[in-house]
Order: C-alpha cells, then structure tokens, then sequence
C-alpha cells in the first residue's frame, strides 16, 4: 500500500501545458481517478506517474519516496494499457509472467504466481493460449493480471476499457473495482468517462486543460459541482443564463429562459449576470393541472412546453422549453404517466437545493 | 534524458553516429563535387567557368534537356500506362491476379539496363526481330536514342505509380463511392470526380519517384544512347572519359542534375505532407462487376502491359541459351555464352555475391536502429538525420561514386580500388530505403507494447533488444533481402568505383556490351536476371504484408 503525492507537477509541449501546477495526494488503498476531455492532461499526468513523460517542475512521492527521477523500470507501478498491450509474441502465461521474470522470480513461485492471477481475473484455464486467439476483454484481462502479479506499489490504468463494447465494460470496471479493493493497492485510473469514473472511484479528480477543477468523492461531484465546467461535465445539465432579480438572504431570485427559479447560493448583487446548472432528474413533473396553476406550496414550479418526448426505458426524457424558449431537459421516470402531448403545458416542480448557481463569466 | 534509463543515450548515440556516418561519405564526398565544379584545378582560384562551358555547349544543353525530356515523357507514358492499370487490379475481377500483382513487381528490382539490352537484342541495330522483319520487308524504326529510352524507363519504372494507386484505389471508402452514386453520380462520373482525384496525391508521388529515376539512370541511356548526350552518361564520361576528362565540368553537370533531382524530391515529399485524402476503408472494396466484353478488355490489358514489361527479360534468358557465331544467332541450345563469359574466373560473381551481402548487412544493422529513432522519437538531432538521410534519394550513384572518389583518391583516408568503397557506396545509396522500412515495420509496432515491458521491470534497451528487434526482425529479413537484390543490379555507382580486381557482375556486362559477342553480354544479363528475381519470389509473401512500401 502507497499513497502518491503530486506536487507542483508541471509539464509543457511547446507552448501548451498540458500539465499545469498539478497537487494531489493519492491515498493508501484509494481508487483515484482522473476524469476529463481529451486533451485536459489526464493521460500525461498518468504517464509522469509512470515514467514514461518526464516531469519539468515539481514532484512525484510514493509515499516518502521521491520517484520522478526514477527510471519507469524500477518504479514498481502495474500499468494497463488502453490497447491492452499484450505481447503477441508469448502466450497469456508468458505474458503474466514476463514482469516475474525480469524480477528474477524463481521458476515454482512463479508458476503458483501465474496461477493465481490468471484466475483472479477468470483466465484459470486460457494460460497456454496465444493473444491472437483472444477476444478484446480477455486481452484485457491478460494485460490486468500482467500488472497484478508483481505486486506492484500502484496500479495505473490508461483508459483501459474504451476499447471494449458497452456490455464488457459495466463488467469489467465491477471486476478491476472488486479486484483493487481486495487487494488493497492504490490505483489511479484515467477515463474520460464520467459514468464510469463515478461507478468505480473513491474520489475523482476532474481535470480541464491541464488543471485540476476539483477533487471529491463521486457524489460531491455530481450533486455540488465546484465550477460549471465540472457541472456541465459531469453527465447532462441544463445550463440556464440569468440575471439575478432579489436577494432574500439565503434565497436568491434568478430570472432565466422567461421564468423565475428561487434557488438557495452564495451572496450575489441584484443584476448580476449568473448561470442555473438544473439536472434533469432533480425537476419533476407535477400532477398539477394543465393550465399550469401552482400546486406547490412553496411555489418552487415553473411552467414550461412539451416540445419532444424520448422513451429510455427506465426514464422518459422530456425536451421542452421555458416561455422565452429557452430548451430545458427533464427526466422523469419511466413508469410515470404524462399525458401531455407535444404543445402541451407542464409544471415543473424543484427542489432549491439542487439548483446551483455560478457567476457568469 | 533522465527517467528513460539509457534509450536517451542509444537515441543520441544513433542519431550521433548516423550523422557522421553521412556527413564523411555522402555530405563530404557532395561537398568535393560541388567544389571542383566551381575551384580552377590548378590555382585553386574560385571560378565559375565550368557552369559557362556547359552553357556555351550545345551539346551539354542538349544533354540536359534530353535526360528531362525522357523523365517527363516517361512519367506521362507511365501515368497513362499505369493509373488504368491499377484501377483494373484494384476494383476489377482480372483473372490471374496473384500472378500479374507478382510479375509487375519484378520491374522494380530487375535491372532496367538490362531490359535495354533486351531491346537492343530484339530491335537493335542487328536485333533478332529487326532482322527478321526485313527478311519479309517490314521496316522498322530505329529504337536508339529517345524513343528506346523512354520505352525502356515505361515498361521498368511503371511499378513506382501502379503499387501506391493500387493501394490508394483500395483504401477509397465503398460507402463514399456509394453515397456518391446515390446523389445520381454515373460510374464514369463517379470515377473522375470521386476516385481520382482521392487517388490523384498517389500518381503524383509516383509519378515525381519515376522522373528522379529516369533522370538519374545511368544504365538505360548508356546501352541506347549511341552518341546522343544524356546527363547521367555525360558526368561519367567527363569524369572517366580517357581523352576528354573535365572534372570541373563533370562536376557542373552533377551539381545540376542533383540540384533537379533534389527540386523535385521536394515537391514530392511537399505532395506527400499535404495528401490527406484517405478515407479509411474498413474493408477492401468489392470488385466491381462487368460484362463479359468488359472482363475480356481489362483481362487483355492487364496481361499485355505486364507481359510486355517482363518479356524483354525471359527473351534475354532465352537468348543467353542460344548459340552466337560472331553477332550472328543460330539456334541451338548450349551453355557457350556463360563459359565465354566467365572463362574460367568466377570472380565477379564472387564479387557480386559478397557485395551485395556486405553492404545488405550493413546497410539493415545501420538502417533499423535509424528507423526506430526517427519512427519514435522526435528531436531536434533526428529531424535533422531524418533530412541527412532522405539525401541519397536525390543524389544519382554517378554523382556519389564522383564524389567518393575525389574525396577518398588521396588524403587522411585513401579507399579508391578496393571493396570498402563500393560497399560504401551502396550503403550511403540503399540506406533510406532500409530507414524507410525499418520505420514502416516500427510504426506496426504498438508502442505500449515497449511501454507494457519497461512498465514491468525490464529496462528500455533490453526491452529493445530482447522484444522490438525480434518483433521487427521478419519485416528486416525481408528488407534486407531488398536491398541485396538491388545491390546485385547496381550499376551507376560500380561503374564510377569499380577496380579491375573488384568488377561486378554489372560491371562484366556492361563492359561485355562494348565488346561484339551478345552472347556473354546476355549470359550476364540472365546471371542478374536470377540473382534479383529469385530472391524477390522467394520474400515476396513477406514484403506483401508490408505493402511493398519499401521499395
């Protein structure tokens, strides 16, 4: 068990950074991961971690270890590649034990080793097969089992499931989650997923060209996102611009898309230009009457119009739009009766709470 | 570097070590070229009057603007030849196929002198058809000079566009093509609006790769020249020539015709970096389905054009089996023109042999790590080598075999005469071929895979040893063999470099040619015929898979 510590870690291409001024800290056993658009740096932070991508300014610990400096083979880290990066020249046996060889691991330890990671990772009985005749999850796991058997300080994954369809992938990541956590090890896994990213993580950092836009558990990110960026990121927000119309102490009136939203937030001025993040599951369509009357007794409603709606299955999508046209997107379950059809009036209901307000920029 | 554990110092010490491998003999050798065209071989004073010369000589201007002549009426022949060419064996069923696809690539390695001997042979001056059409009063024109030549550069050089369109012809997307006709295209519509102009930045590369090799191709003009003035025969005889040496002028003429060289390698690579045309096909396109006269005419062209490019050589074989009474051919078979040929000393096979295998060695064990370089890592030093390394492609092996021989003829480092510098030679000339496929095999290579190992422990340079290199090591064999087989048919730098105790095979036949007896001129021209073809059949699976990029 390690925990990493970033400090300061900067790295520049030409005249992008894309790492910039980067701190973190990794704790012991943690499943930490690194969320964000291609090209926000996520993959070069990993990298540094690994070795592979030098560091220009800062540092990299492995717990009191300084290790930026270390050359990528003697850093002890299991890393599993996006395109599995499973040796085509060695059967998945060869393969897993290709790290216990260059630790001159003796021959009986590392068969019983071999063993025992290809069946933590479902391969019991695949070791004698070749890479050619696998399919792309079994690659994959080959690759996992790879980086498990060193035993290795951390576990760094490099998008390790985009490569595989929608079904493998709800799979593995249970798999790599349950894996990780019984053995304990720190593993950083980079993803631009953000489903996945809040499915497997302890904490998630999510990133934005090339800096860190905030860090918590997976459920402080989505419910209070710090920035509207990581609110816009992190799964589909309706992001409404406004203008504040009263401040009532906690309580904040917020013209936007024709409409007013009381919603609770820091202090601001009246007239100040603002943005509404509104997730679709937090409105809910009232059982309210057509015309549109408030049945809310705090008035926490608005009106707006059907324009669209999208069976999912488990949830109904509803694309409408606020009076001034503004589009707005709500999901209600999938079990709940709208009767509405397109044109039709609907009363949207929500809680304060979950509206959050960020200063325009 | 710090944190790469030692591939930071192999990079530097390839990039460091290639350069001056370049920079002694290919830069240096250039630079004495250029120098003696423009220093007073007696004074030492700067001077420009061999530039002068050459401009106040008809018969340089015309030697200048001949040799562009036949690169430009060869590139036009072989666009028209061979654009339909690979259209059919793209995108239509030609029966033969495989067989066709094998025979058009022995162009590229057999020797094209050869092919205008096998001219000569036939419609020559006493050629085997000519005389046979006058028997029954048919007249026929006289194949020396232009017309031979530029048929000669067609029928040989016309694999350098028909492999790149073909590929580019096959990576055109069905579903384009089909969303093109569904927008009420017509086939013919849909092929000059769609196909060509995707498969157009091919033909062009191509096409400039044909002009640079009709323009340095020493061979073909000196076996159809007779007396007309051709560039790359000129700079020899100016250089070699017993009665009419003129270094500075022969050294004139080299800068020119490097410098035409170079203006149009540059323009092909400027092509090459802007063609961004492909459309990623998944699969290869179905062939497209004619009629029965349709199938006939495209199966009728296919194989006329590619017999017609390997027939002059299976006549040459033949007629190397038949006995000659002076220049006159009886036929019978027998093995007097090989016997005559090599009386009783074998050593230019010998020769051969071991050049060719000295030099593929060589040029593979200093061509892969330079591949690998510039294929995965990207400095300041390897952009340079990248551009160091391109140079050979512009510079004709008369010009180099010049250049090595005023540099090495005296001084700290004497080579002229003996078997190094013909290997050098060969090595300086192959060598971006061999960089070249090296690359393409690395660029097949994941690089996380080499990520994969160091990541588990294994340091980069054993990672490198004990995984790449293997992992590229068939892709090499095969390049290697390449290289060998091109080796064996030089001729334009052997010519210039070449001892009486270190003559070729090439060189045996071209003196041979000079000489009355066709009989072992052919004998040596089958010898080489199987030296380059065998191989090729024998790898030719292999550099299948690599697209044949290399050659």
């Amino acid at each position: 068990m390690t925990a990493i510590r970033l400090e300061g870690v900067t790295r520049s291409y030409g005249a992008v950074r894309a790492v910039d001024d980067v701190s973190l800290t990794v704790n012991e056993g943690e499943f930490f991961t690194l969320l964000g658009p291609s090209g926000c740096g996520k993959t070069t932070l990993l990298r540094m971690i690994a070795g592979f991508t030098d560091v220009e300014h800062g540092s990299i610990w492995f717990g009191a270890r300084r290790i930026d400096a270390v050359p990528a083979h003697r850093r002890n880290t299991g890393m599993v590649f996006q395109s599995y990066a499973v040796f085509p020249n060695l059967t998945v046996a060869g393969n897993v034990a290709y790290g216990l060889r260059a630790r001159k691991v003796g021959r009986a330890e590392t068969g019983a080793r071999v063993a025992r990671a290809l069946a933590s990772v479902q391969l019991g009985a695949l070791g004698e097969r070749w890479p050619h005749e696998l399919s792309g999850g079994q690659l994959q796991r080959v690759a996992i089992a790879r980086s498990l058997v060193i035993e290795p300080a951390v576990l760094l994954f490099d998008e390790p499931l985009s490569n595989l369809d929608a079904q493998l992938r709800t799979q593995l990541r249970v798999e790599i989650r349950q894996l990780q956590r019984q053995l304990g090890l720190t593993a950083v896994y980079v993803t631009h997923d953000q489903e996945e990213a809040l499915a497997v993580s302890d904490r998630i950092a999510v990133m934005r060209a090339g800096r860190v836009e905030q860090v918590g558990p997976p459920e402080a990110i989505y419910r209070t996102p710090g920035t509207a960026f990581v609110a816009e990121f992190m799964g589909s927000t309706n992001m409404l611009p406004g203008r504040i119309e009263a401040v009532d102490g906690a309580e904040i009136a917020v013209r936007a898309g024709g409409a007013m939203f009381r919603v609770q937030g820091a202090a601001g001025t009246v007239g100040d230009p603002v943005l509404l993040s509104i997730r679709p599951e937090t409105m809910r369509v009232l059982a309210g009457d057509a015309d549109g009357r408030s049945v809310t007794e705090d008035g926490r409603s608005v009106t707006a119009t059907l324009v669209l709606r999208e069976f999912l299955g488990p949830t109904l999508r509803l694309h409408t739009v606020l009076p001034d046209g503004t589009p707005l997107r709500v999901a209600a379950l999938g079990g709940q009766e709208i009767r509405q059809g397109a044109g039709g009036a609907l009363l949207l209901g929500y809680d304060a709470a979950q509206i959050i307000l960020y200063p325009a920029s | 570097m710090k944190g790469i554990g030692g591939l930071g110092a192999f990079r530097a010490c390839v990039c460091l070590a290639a350069l001056l491998f370049l920079g002694v003999f290919l830069v240096y050798p250039l630079a004495t070229v250029l120098l003696a065209s423009v220093r007073d071989p007696d004074t030492g004073a700067w001077t420009l009057a061999p530039y002068r010369q050459i401009a106040a000589s008809r018969y340089y201007l015309g030697s200048v603007g001949n040799s562009l002549l036949a690169g430009v009426l060869s590139m036009g022949f072989v666009c028209v030849l061979a654009v339909p060419l690979a259209f059919c064996l793209a995108r239509l069923e030609v029966p033969g196929k495989p067989v066709l696809l094998t025979l058009a690539s022995l162009p590229l390695v057999l020797p094209s002198f050869v092919g205008a001997y096998a001219l000569v042979l036939l419609f020559g001056h006493a050629g085997i058809a000519t005389v046979a059409m006058r028997d029954i009063g048919l007249p026929v024109g006289s194949i020396y000079g232009m017309p031979g030549i530029v048929i000669v550069f067609t029928l040989t050089l016309y694999p350098y566009v028909l492999m790149p369109v073909m590929a580019g012809f096959q990576a055109v997307d069905i579903a384009i093509e089909e969303a093109a006709r569904n927008l009420g295209g017509s086939r013919f519509h849909v092929f000059r609006t769609v196909l060509l102009p995707v498969v157009m930045p091919s033909v062009l590369a191509g096409a400039l790769l044909v002009f640079i090799e009709a323009l340095e191709n020493f061979g073909v003009p000196a076996v159809l020249a007779e007396d007309r003035p051709f560039l790359a025969l000129d700079i020899f005889k100016l250089f070699a020539g017993e009665s009419d040496s003129n270094p500075g002028a022969a050294g004139a003429l080299s800068v020119l015709l490097v410098a035409c060289t170079a203006g149009v390698l540059v323009l092909q690579r400027r092509w090459l970096a802007r063609r961004r045309f492909a459309t990623g096909a998944r699969r290869v396109p179905p062939p497209i389905v004619l009629g029965r006269g349709g199938r006939i005419a495209a199966g009728v062209f296919c194989w006329a054009v590619v017999l017609l490019s390997v027939l002059p050589f299976a006549a040459v074989l033949v007629i190397s089996f038949q006995h000659f009474r002076g220049p006159v051919l009886n036929w019978e078979i027998t093995l007097s023109n090989y016997a005559a040929l090599l009386r009783g000393s074998y050593r230019p096979l010998w020769n051969t042999l071991l050049l060719a295998s000295i030099a593929a060695m060589a040029v593979t064990l200093l061509g892969a790590p330079i591949g690998y370089v510039l294929a995965r890592h990207r400095s300041r030093l390897s952009t340079l080598l990248d551009i160091v390394v391109t140079v050979p492609f512009a510079v004709s092996g008369t010009v180099l075999g010049i250049g090595l021989v005023i540099a090495f003829n005296s001084g700290w480092l004497v080579l002229t005469g003996g078997w190094l510098i013909l290997s050098v030679a060969f090595v300086v000339r192959k060598l971006p071929f061999s960089v070249r496929s090296a690359g393409a095999i690395v660029h097949q290579i994941d690089p996380s895979l080499e990520e994969a190992s160091i990541n588990l422990g294994v340091s980069p340079l054993r990672t490198f040893l004990t995984m790449t290199v293997p992992m590229m090591a068939a892709g090499l064999a095969g390049g290697m063999v390449l290289v060998w087989v091109t080796v064996t048919s030089e001729l334009s730098a052997t010519i210039v470099l070449y001892s009486s105790r270190w003559r070729t095979m090439t060189v045996l036949m071209f003196q041979s040619l000079e000489g009355t007896a066709p009989g072992e001129a052919a004998a040596a021209a089958s010898i080489l015929i199987v030296f380059t073809a065998l191989p090729l059949l024998l790898v030719y699976r292999l550099l299948q898979r690599q697209g044949m990029g290399v050659l």
